[in-house]
């Protein structure tokens, strides 16, 4: 049994007399399998939230339906609602609660006995910050609190509604953890982003959404086979170097550049072949450099229909978390190499 | 059914509410105002706690409907506003639960407010006169729980109807508008309709009826149970067609319907119309709030 389903799932909005009507969301069947850490991708206004909504019971589908763990997410809402956890889009608390207050009220009605200190530590809220009220918290504390609210009750499902946003680096990096930490114990976890590093670093599937339709599903090493990308090792050897030193099969070309050697491998797996290859034929190397295609390639290929092609910078919005972000994580580094 | 932590959510908010505190001390300082205007215009010690009385559920009819609508007319429209809703909902709370757990914890509120506001206002005449029965007291201050029972009904029922603070905040000065002017007016309108004149001293029993449905009208008569006199309506329009120097007493329902009065004229039904208000109007929410999208 899946932890989500869909079939059809479809969301349209009345335009009333004059408007013409907007179809959200269209025809979209998706699957998370239980146990996988899922990220669902797309551009802002392309529909996720709207999805979400209709997984949560928060907007009924105009057609199609949704099954959570089994659920009908609409005539089940309640029985939903008691495996998973939700951090949404545009939520709100209530400002007047102490952030502790607030997460007493959670673990409440959830039904639990989770230790509210013990969620805090876990997301990183500091006690004194958890005694104030939350409506003095900046956008980063409040998501913190958020995600504990989330987490309380130990869901089956953890439905997670661009989590990153409003967090600083430190704050990423600790979702990060969690998301991992939760998948260990054998939670689904439904990520959305628009952020297409956070998704690399954690998902095991990703689905990219755009303008409603589900256009890709795959794994994030088969996204970046299906479109054909290849990544670039760059070697700074201690002097030129001739480029028949490289003859991994799974290399595809190989240029000189003064003390540079560009190789691009169809498979990542060819570059630590490459490196141990060149170390173990005598010569000198300075540094090793990679650029692998990042998401970022893929998503603008999916949703505009062009060939990726590197140095494009397919995120809008967000751009300082998603900067700072990319510093503090090395396995986004590529996407850094790219668009310098 | 997680009702009741949602009511309790919603009252300790409340609490937290410097709104709530604000209405509670103008309510206050209005009662104190009827208290003291009450003692400045009588003689005797013995009728001005009975005036007081009366004073406070003449001006009651235009005070409670606007401090229940105040309360709750953002009871659920605000936290989809804010996005708590999407909160409330993420938890095994249903719908009916929001809306159920509002209305009570609204009610609350409200029933302490009014209770808390009135009883320190009682307690001002009895120190500054005799005080009035006890037995009356406490029947006016039932009188005016239920009609605040009956507006917060209402005000949440329109709160979780809507999808804007704006539509909200205007059904909810519309529907004061309604009760206090428009409703008499209209019933007065209807009687000369069916029976081709404007109602007089006498009239026919279903006019009052007519008059009792609306909720400020049902609590004239359920305060007029407790209060010696009778109670005027708020604004008065003066479609009916009384003699001038008729005296108040001779205004009494019992005097204006010809023979016995009719069941449906009792204090019961104007007790249960109250009901209905605070019952019917959310129910009517509920079913729109759990059709539509947050």
């Amino acid at each position: 049994m899946p932890a989500i389903r869909t079939r059809g799932l479809t969301k349209r909005y009345d335009g009333g007399w004059f408007g013409a009507d907007v179809t959200a969301v269209e025809d979209v069947d998706l699957v998370v399998e239980e146990g996988e850490v899922y990220g669902f991708l797309g551009p802002n206004g392309a529909g996720k939230s709207t999805t979400i909504d209709m997984l949560l019971d928060y907007a009924r589908p105009t057609a199609g339906t949704a099954e959570i763990l089994g659920h009908d997410a609409q005539a089940d809402s309640e029985a939903v609602s008691e495996r998973v956890g939700v951090l949404p889009e545009g939520y709100g608390l209530y400002d007047r609660l102490s952030g502790r207050r607030t997460l007493e009220f959670a673990v409440e009605w959830q039904g639990a006995t989770d230790d509210p200190d013990a969620l805090l530590s876990r997301v990183g809220l500091d006690p004194d910050d958890a005694a104030r009220p939350v409506g003095d918290y900046s956008k980063g504390m409040t998501q913190r609190l958020a995600l504990a609210m989330a987490l309380v009750g130990d869901p089956d499902l953890l439905v997670l509604d661009e989590p990153s946003s409003g967090l600083d680096p430190n704050g990423i990096r600790r979702l990060r953890e969690i998301v991992r930490e939760e998948a260990d114990r054998g939670t689904t976890v439904f990520f959305s982003s628009h952020v297409l590093g956070q998704v690399e670093a954690v998902c095991d599937r990703v689905g990219i959404l755009d303008d409603g339709e589900l256009v890709a599903v795959d794994t994030v090493d088969g996204l970046r086979e299906a479109v054909g990308a290849s990544s670039t090792l760059e070697l700074t050897m201690a002097e030129p170097t001739p480029t028949d030193v490289v003859t991994d099969e799974g290399v595809s070309a190989v240029e000189a550049r003064g003390t540079r050697l560009r190789v691009t491998c169809e498979d990542s797996r060819a570059k630590a072949r490459v490196v141990a290859d060149v170390l173990e034929s005598g010569h000198d190397v300075v540094d090793v450099g990679s650029e692998s295609a990042s998401l970022e390639d893929l998503f603008a290929a999916y949703t505009d229909g062009d060939a990726p092609t590197g140095g494009v910078d397919g995120e809008t919005g967000d751009g300082e978390a998603d900067g700072e972000q990319r510093l503090t994580d090395e396995s986004a580094d590529a996407a850094e190499v790219i668009s310098r | 059914m997680t009702w009741q932590q949602i009511a309790r959510k919603d009252f300790e908010d409340a609490v937290r509410s410097k709104m709530l505190w604000g209405i509670m001390a103008v309510f206050v300082g209005f009662m104190a105002f009827v208290v003291g205007v009450t003692l400045a215009n009588s003689d005797g010690g013995g009728a001005s706690g009975d005036a007081a009385l009366g004073l406070t559920a003449q001006l009651g009819q235009l005070f409670v409907p606007l401090i229940a609508l105040i309360a709750g007319y953002m009871a659920v429209v605000g936290e989809r506003r804010t996005g708590s809703l999407r909160v409330l909902l993420g938890y095994p709370h249903s719908r009916w639960d929001v809306v159920l757990g509002k209305l009570v914890g609204r009610t609350g509120v409200i029933a302490v407010t009014l209770g808390v506001g009135s009883v320190v206002s009682i307690a001002l005449v009895a120190l500054a006169t005799a005080s009035p029965d006890l037995g009356a007291v406490a029947g006016l201050l039932g009188a005016i729980v239920l009609f605040g029972a009956a507006i917060t009904g209402l005000a949440v029922g329109i709160s979780a109807s809507v999808r804007s603070r704006g539509t909200a905040m205007a059904l909810a000065i519309g529907s004061v508008l309604v009760f206090l002017i428009v409703w008499d007016a209209a019933a007065a309108g209807a009687y000369a309709l069916v029976t081709g004149a404007l109602p007089g001293l006498e009239a026919e029993p279903w006019y009052f009826l007519l008059k009792r449905l609306n909720p400020v009208g049902a609590f004239r008569v359920v305060a007029g149970a407790f209060v010696d006199g009778y109670i005027h309506e708020f604004f008065s329009l003066g479609l009916e067609q009384i003699p001038e120097g008729t005296e108040t007493e001779q205004l009494a329902v019992e005097n204006r319907v010809d023979g016995s009065l009719p069941v449906y004229l009792s204090e019961w039904v104007a007790a249960l119309t109250l009901v209905a208000w605070a019952l019917v109007p959310s129910l009517v929410g509920y079913l729109r709030f759990s059709r539509s999208d947050l």
